[in-house]
Order: C-alpha cells, then structure tokens, then sequence
C-alpha cells in the first residue's frame, strides 16, 4: 500500500485517512452483520435481539461511506506519521505479558517484573532506583489494595 | 417551613456528635482513595465496609456509607484530571478537559474546581433532598420505560454537541459505541449476543475497562515513545489556585450541572452517567469560547463535575422517600439500613425521622468535610506531576492492569481495556474523538432495552411515547436540541466541515 | 469425547484434591475464598457477607468475599465448578444455578458449567417469593385475576428480574397452570421490577418478601398469593398457591456449594462449620432483618432439596422455551 503511494505524496494524491477510516468502518458494520444472523430480527412492533444490532450496523455501514466519500480532502496517509508505534508495540506486548502472567505467577512477582523491565530495560534508569520503585510499587500497591481494601489480587504458587 | 427547619436542627445535633463527624470524616478519606483507584469505584468501597457497620448504630453507619459514596464520587476526578484515567463512568468527560488543563500546567485549578463544583452541587442536592423529597420521589417513579427511552434519545442527540472534531467521525464513533454495548446477553430474549462463548462477556463489556483503554493507555501509547517527553512541572503556590476568571467562567456551568444531574440523579436506573454528558454539550453549545472544549477549557471540568455528584445526592431521594434503590450503589446502602431493622420504604421519613434528618444533616457536614479535605490535597496530588515521566508512565500502566482486574476480579476485562488502548490509540492517529464511545457503549444497552421495554407494555404500539406527557416533551427537547445543532450543516450546506469541524488537534 | 476428558480430568483433579488433603492435616489453615455470583447488593451478597463473617468466627481463618458477576451469575458459578477442589473456594449460589445450564441447552451455547460439577455444602436461606399487583389494579385473589385476564386477555403486564431470571420462573410457573397470557416486561434485577410495578407501568410482579416488605405496608402494593408450600411467617394473611388448588411452589434460595472433586473431610469441616455459623445467634438477627430468615438444610437434605427445584425450574424452561420473535 505505501508503495503505490510513495510517488503520489507531493502532488496530494493517494489514499487519504478518512478514506481508510470509511472503509475500515464499513468493514466493521459488514462484520458485525454477518455475526448478527443468527440473531431472530423481527419486526418493529416487536424487535428481536437482532433488530437494534442490525440497525446500527447498517447506519454505521452508511456514516462509514460518507466518511470515505467526503474524506478526500483530509489529511493524507502519508502525513500521519508514526514515530511512536515501535514504543506503542513495545509497550503493548509488555502488557500482554503481564495480563497473562498476572493470574499464574501472581500479582507482586508480575508487577516487580513489568517495572523492571520498563524501568530497567527500556529507559535505563540507575539499577538502585529500579529495585526501589518496582518493589515499592508492588509490595505496597498490594498491601493497600489486597490486604487493605480487601481486593482478592492473584498470589502465584509461591505464595507471592 | 419551620417545622422542616427545627427537624434539619435536631438533625444538626445528631450530625455534630463527635462520633458521627470522625467516621464521616473516615469515610470521605477511604471513598477518595477507593474512588481514585480505576475500577474500584463507589460500590466496591461500600461493599468493602458494609460488615463493619453491622456492629454501628444506623446513623453511623449511613452515614459512613454515604462519605464513601462522594468521596469516590470525588476521588474518580483525581486521576481522570491528572493522569487521564477515568476512574469510574461519570469521570469520562472530566478526562478531556482536566487533563487538557493538566498538559497546560494547571492541574491545580482543574483539581481545585472540581472539589468546589462537587461541594457546591452536593449541598444544592442536599437542600433539593431535604425540601423535596417525597415530591419529587412520586415524579421519579412516573419515570417507565417509555420516558426513559426518550431521556436516552435526548442523551444521544446532546452528542451533536459533544465533540470539535467533524460530526460525522463524532457520529460514527457513538454507533461504534451503541454496537459495544450489544455484547451479551439480551435482557428481553436471552440470546448471547456477540461473546463469542466467552463467558466473561455475558454480561457485556464494562465501561471501566472500556474507558481506561481508551483514554488512559491509549494516552500512554502516544506519549511514551515520543523523543522528547512531557516535562516535569514545578507549579508555584498561585498556580495551584483558580484565578478570579476561573471561578467566574465556572460559577454558570457548576449551577447548571448541578441543576441537571439532580434531576437526572432522581430517576431510577442507572442513568447518572449522561448528566456529566449533558452538561458538557450544554456548556459548550453556551460557551463564548466552544473551540476550547477539548483543550483545556475550565467550564468543560466544573459542568460535568458538579452534575456527577448531584446525580449522586439525587440518587438519594428515591431510596429515603420511597425505599427503592436508583442503583446498585442504593441497593448496597438500602441493605446497611435494613440490617439495624429499619425497614426502607415510604413511611421511613414519618417513622425514623431522627434517620432521615441525621442523614441530611451528616451530608451538609459531609460535603464541608469533603471540601476541607480535598483543597489542601490538590497541592499533594500535583505533586506526583513532578514524577519524570520515565518513572510515571510504567507505574501508570501498572496501576491500569491492577484497576481493571479488581472490577470483577478477572483478567478478561485487563484483556478489554488493553485492546480498547490499541483501538484508542489507532482512532486518535485518524482524527477520531474517543468520548462518544464511551457514552454509547452506556447507553446502547439502556436504550435497546428501554424500547423493547415500552412496546412489550403497550403491545407493539409506538403511539405509547406520545401518550405520555413527560416523554412527548423529552422527546421534543430533544427533537429541538438536534435542530439547533443541524443548522449550520443546512445553511451552510457548502463548507460545512468549517463551521461544525472546528479544527481540531490530534496531540 | 468430551465427557471422558472432562471425567478423567476429574479423577486427576480429586487424585492430587486428596493428595493434598493428606498433606495440610487441618483444613482450613488459611484464607477461604467466597465467591458471590453477583454484584454487591443483591440475594446472594446479602446473604454471603454476614455468612463469611459467621464461617470466620468458626474457622479462626478470614473467610474473603469475592463477587465474580457476570452472565445472570453464570461466570461465577462456572469459576467454582472449575475451581482448584480444595475447599478453598466455596460458592454462594442462588436458585438460578439450576436454570442457566437450562437456558444454555435452549440456546444451544456450549455450557458454561454442568450442575454436576458442582456439590452441595448447606442451604442458608430460602424465600418462597409473593404475587404482588398494583394497588389500582381491581383483584384481590388469583381468582379475580384469572377473571380479569380472561376478560382483556393480553392486557395485563408482569415486570421480572430478566428473561429465565429469578422473577420470571414463578410467574411462568403460575401463567402456564392457570393457562393465561400476559405481556411480560423484563427488567435488570429484582429492584427494578418491583419499582416498574410502583410507578403502574405493569400491573404485578413476583417479588422476594424482602424487597416488597415496606411497600406493602405503605400501602403501594397488593399482596395476591404466595408461591411457598407454606404461608410465610411474615404474610399469615396471605395464602398459598397450594391452598388455591394449584400445585406450584418456588423459592430464591442461596446455598453453598465447592467444586464436585472436594474431598469427602474437607467438605466434613465445612458442613460442620456451616451447621455452627447459621446457628450462630448475631448471624441468625441479621439475616432475620434483611427479612430472608434462615433456613439451614445440611448437605444430604439440601442434594435432595435442590435435585426437586432443578427439575421443576428445568420444566419450567422447556414450557417457556425462547421468548419474542
């Protein structure tokens, strides 16, 4: 996709952000129209489950063709620029990890590890001041929340 | 009136006992930290401290409940101001402005004005409550699915309003909301909709998770990986106060929102979130200034505010003149009540006036107590801006993860509010505006439910909405509000992106 | 295929359920944790709160609340059932952990959980729920309502606690005996459904003794019948379906239950526990005020009490079959 449009970037053309923007839209009404079928319909005076899905599907399907219609004057694609997104996937997949680990090594172990890594890994702060906030942050926010206000947080098989 | 006012003194005496003022006191302090924790919000913290009151006199113990109530309701604004985390639904508006106001360095105002609004709209609740409660309970109660539907409708049609950015995205992003909500089990014919056997999303996706997803991470996501990142602010003493401008341009809206959220507090349901959008539509349609909604302007912080905790006084007034619950916040405190023996229901003000004038009066003390406490703290919580955001953001993040796992105690809804970060993050790169998500995903299921509701009663008949006067007119309003809106899109059919799109910044 | 995984994972689980057993000599030696299928404030977190309170007297051991809501209590009930078997995690459950499973086999879902994964500790308490209409509404026994939805039939309107909810069940169990139509307005809980009925937009409802209480004595409702085998102490005046000729019965009840695998001295120390906590006097006022007194059946009367409401709330489910277009 970006190459068909390196080219058209200095004389405004190519895709424009709406346009993807309308045709993602849409592609989410189809989506969830095709899901909504098994759902019975029925009639106005008497609407099934999949009446009001059905309905906002289809005007969602509607305001994502004008979107894409009416976006040709907006921002090209190629103006967006991304220099955030290696961090943002970083940050994600960091995320992931500890929601996975979270209920299976419990919540301390998770919350020290993911500061850690944040701390220590990818800003590179002084190993002393990882240590303290990321067992700060874990022994306290679990004492507080866990054992004060009484919130069952996951403990790992190591009692921790 | 003068019996009302000896009845408010007895409730005076009641309410200046020591005992009564120290766990107000102690209540106001766990609400806030409880309500300043995304996901635990009020009802967590009354759930947490109800077995302790079991062994308290019933005035106490109400009245702790009650600190802990808007205290949280307080609390919830700490964080979407500072950290754009909306602790709980009625937080979502305050997240756009407040932390507009924060990234311009002045948190402390943005704080400051919230705390006011809360105790302004809580002691104007209050004198609503006192003076009107068994009125306006038997107004309530005319409130059936069909005038609900139509509340709904004017909710969604206050959207217009809403957003800078162009009405169509606006639009868009509502029904993307409206679609969220169908997620679950249909209420009317037991279908699952959408779960994809996921048991977890039986009940639907929660607003908590949805709305940290997308303001809190989606927010981190953007400025995390940026080369130079946001600065420390070292705000001076003056800096933390609102200027006499300030105050000026939020005495309107504080009044307004906290009309409109008592009003909208009083119906049953679950409902309360829309006065925090209403009240932003309002006070950007009357604003001299509608291009500063969104980036920091302070009427967009003290509006819905003030109308979130009013909609909390207002909750009160069914549950103390009628003994139903609004919610299931009421619903826990209705059950503290009923454990002391005292039976909640329409003879509880005749029978236990000493409960009832305790009650407001405690909510008087308890709205200072809040205020006192929480002025003095603005300059505590601006501290932690001083915190380099290497050291900030991760610790954020963490407490997302934490918050949204204490919702219900599971990892699916840490899974729905990373994913809604992804999604926030991808939307606010195209342009989108992220609030009217939130208010669909609240209202979609409402709404869908209220309006099979009305046409199961009246047998398929939409004639049912014009029958009834307090729908014909909501609906009305409405129709009137949406009018206003679509004029300049009619008139200036050419370039209309102009007019209503006002420029809006992708930060 | 399934079922023989599902059974020999089974006998895993209840193989190291006993092998650890055998290994922490006294049960409990720490935390239990009480999962509550709902959010606060309703049955079963009003019951399950001052339960805890009573089993950590008894245990010497915190005795922690954990609402796991969800899908009309369904990813509560299907936590437990899947839970480690250690009696550590014990649920309070409400009659419908017999209906969801029901409800799923309608819907052809795959389950969320089977009845038989689950074991029964004690009932706690268990409220026949009663027939109230709208004070305008001209009826004072079943018979005049029965007269009156035969004269507009389809006119008349009930508000329930949700489809196959709690409210719902009775009120279906009676239209289908009495064989009448109504028009049916679900709501999102028991509290909403009774408030539908206060403000007149329908015109009865079934409702728990202790939510319709006060407002019977106010004045706001009418009290119809009762779907107790017995009149209830609280409403002597006001009869059974029994005794009007009509062989129904239905009550909210709130139970305990572990995972099926517990082993046999670990469920022991519970039931014990149990036995001591409801007996307990603080206990005993409490639940008696939130006027759902107690009503204690140990494991072997409960199995029974329990298989005869799982059948006629199953029956009830298949008359209803699925609700609307």
């Amino acid at each position: 996709m970006t190459g068909a449009n390196e080219g058209n970037v200095e004389v405004k053309g190519g895709l424009r952000s709406d346009q993807i923007s309308g045709v993602v839209l849409i592609a989410i009404a189809l989506v969830v129209i095709w899901f909504n079928r098994e759902f019975p319909v029925g009639t106005l005076a008497d609407p099934g489950p999949g009446y009001v899905p059905l309905l906002l599907a289809c005007t969602l399907a509607g305001i994502g063709l004008l979107v894409a219609v009416m976006g040709a004057r907006s921002q090209s694609m190629a103006e967006i620029e991304w220099p955030e997104a290696t961090r943002a996937l970083i940050i994600m997949l960091a995320c992931i990890a500890a929601t996975f680990a979270l209920e299976r090594i419990g919540y301390r172990l998770t919350t020290a590890a993911f500061l850690v890594f944040f701390l220590g890994v990818i800003e590179r702060k002084h190993p002393l001041a990882v240590m303290m906030v990321s067992a700060g942050f874990s022994i306290a926010s679990f004492y507080v929340i866990g054992t004060l206000l009484k919130v069952p947080l996951p403990v790992g098989p190591w009692g921790f | 009136m003068i019996e009302t006012f000896n009845s408010l003194m007895m409730g005076f005496s009641v309410a200046f006992q020591p005992e009564v003022l120290m766990y107000a006191f102690f209540g106001c302090i766990i609400g806030t930290l409880v309500g300043m924790m995304p996901g635990l919000g009020p009802l967590a913290g009354i759930s947490l401290l109800l077995p302790a009151t079991f062994g308290l006199n019933p005035i106490i113990a109400i009245v702790l409940l009650a600190g802990v109530y808007y205290g949280a309701m307080y609390g919830g604004s700490t964080t979407s101001i500072l950290m754009r985390i909306p602790g709980e639904a009625a937080s979502v508006m305050t997240c756009v402005d407040g932390y507009a106001m924060t990234q311009q360095g002045r948190a402390g105002p943005a704080l400051a004005i919230a705390a006011i609004g809360s105790f302004v709209a809580g002691t104007l609740g209050v004198i609503g409550l006192m003076l009107m409660a068994p009125t306006l309970a038997s107004f309530a109660l005319r409130f059936g699915p069909p005038e609900y539907t139509a509340l709904l409708l004017m909710g969604l049609f206050v959207l217009a309003y809403m957003s800078g950015g162009s009405m169509l995205k606006t639009l868009a992003m509502a029904v993307l909301g409206l679609l969220l909500g169908m997620i679950g089990i249909d209420v009317m014919s037991g279908y699952t909709r959408f779960s994809f056997d996921i048991v977890e999303l039986g009940d639907g996706v929660g607003i908590v998770p949805v709305a940290v997803g997308l303001f809190g991470i989606s927010e981190i996501l953007l400025t995390a990986g940026q080369a130079d990142p946001p600065k420390v602010q070292q705000p001076t003493l003056r800096q933390l106060v609102p200027t006499k401008a300030d105050l000026k341009l939020s005495v309107g809206p504080i009044m307004r929102g906290s009309v409109l959220g008592f009003m909208i507090g009083i119906i049953p349901g679950s409902a309360h979130i829309i006065s925090s959008f209403v009240s932003y539509g309002i006070e950007r349609r009357l604003s001299k200034h509608p291009e500063l909604f969104g980036n920091g302007a302070i009427e967009g912080v003290a509006g819905p505010e003030s109308a979130n905790n009013a909609a909390a006084t207002g909750a009160f007034v069914p549950m103390l003149a009628l003994g139903i619950p609004t919610g299931p916040v009421t619903a826990v405190m209705l059950a503290a009540i009923m454990v002391h023996g005292i039976l909640p229901g329409p003879m509880l003000i005749q029978q236990q006036p000493d409960l009832f004038w305790g009650f407001v009066a405690s909510m008087y003390v308890g709205n200072v107590v809040l205020l006192v406490l929480n002025l003095p703290m603005v300059g505590l919580f601006v501290n932690l801006l001083r915190i380099p955001y290497a050291y900030l953001y991760p610790c954020i993040l963490a407490f997302c993860i934490l918050g949204c796992y204490s919702v219900s105690n599971s990892t699916m809804d840490v899974w729905i509010m990373l994913v809604m970060g992804g999604i926030g993050y991808v939307l606010r790169k195209f342009g989108f505006d992220l609030a009217p998500v939130a208010l669909g995903l609240v209202l979609g299921p409402m709404l869908e439910l209220s309006l099979r509701q009305s046409l199961a009663m009246s047998g398929g008949d939409y004639m049912i909405f014009l029958q009834r006067p307090i729908a014909v007119t909501m609906l009305v309003l409405g129709l009137v509000l949406l009018g206003l809106a679509l004029k300049p899109l009619i008139f200036k059919s050419k370039d209309w992106r102009s007019s209503v799109g006002l420029d809006e910044n992708v930060d | 295929m399934k079922s023989i995984v599902k059974r020999s994972m089974f006998a895993v689980m209840a193989a190291t359920a006993a092998f650890s057993a055998q290994a922490q000599e006294t049960f409990p030696n720490r935390a239990i944790s009480m999962v509550v299928p709902f959010p606060p404030g309703g049955v079963a977190d009003v019951t399950g709160r001052p339960t805890a309170i009573a089993l950590e007297k008894v245990f010497k051991q915190p005795v922690t609340v954990s609402n796991r809501p969800g899908a009309g209590g369904a990813v509560g009930n299907a936590a437990v059932a899947s839970a480690r078997p250690d009696g550590y995690t014990v649920l309070m459950a409400l009659s419908s952990v017999s209906v969801i499973p029901e409800a799923d086999k309608l819907f052809n879902r795959k389950p969320a959980y089977t009845l038989d994964q689950l074991a029964p500790i004690a009932l706690i308490s268990a409220d026949p729920v009663i027939l109230v209409v709208h004070p305008s509404l001209p009826v004072k026994t079943v018979k005049d309502i029965i007269a009156l939805s035969r004269k507009q039939p389809g006119e008349l309107s009930y508000s329930s606690s949700g489809v196959y909810g709690a409210l719902h069940m009775p009120m279906e169990m009676f239209l289908h005996a009495a064989q009448l139509k109504m028009r049916h307005v679900p709501t999102t809980g028991g509290g909403p459904a009774i408030t539908q009925l206060l403000g007149g937009h329908v015109t009865m409802t079934a409702g728990g003794p202790a939510a319709i209480t006060s407002h019977v004595k106010a004045g706001k409702l009418r009290t119809i019948v009762s779907w107790g085998a017995e009149r209830h102490p609280n409403y002597k005046d006001v009869p059974t379906f029994k005794e009007q000729g009509y062989d129904i019965e239905y009550y909210i009840w709130a139970g305990m239950f572990v995972p099926v695998a517990t082993p046999e001295p670990v469920v022991k120390v519970l039931r014990d526990g149990v036995r001591k906590a409801v007996s307990d006097a603080e206990f005993k006022d409490q639940m008696a005020k939130v006027n759902s007194p107690v009503k204690y059946l140990d494991a072997p009367e409960f199995a029974k009490y329990w298989d005869a409401d799982a059948k006629r709330l199953a029956a009830v489910v298949k008359v209803v079959g699925k609700v609307g277009p």
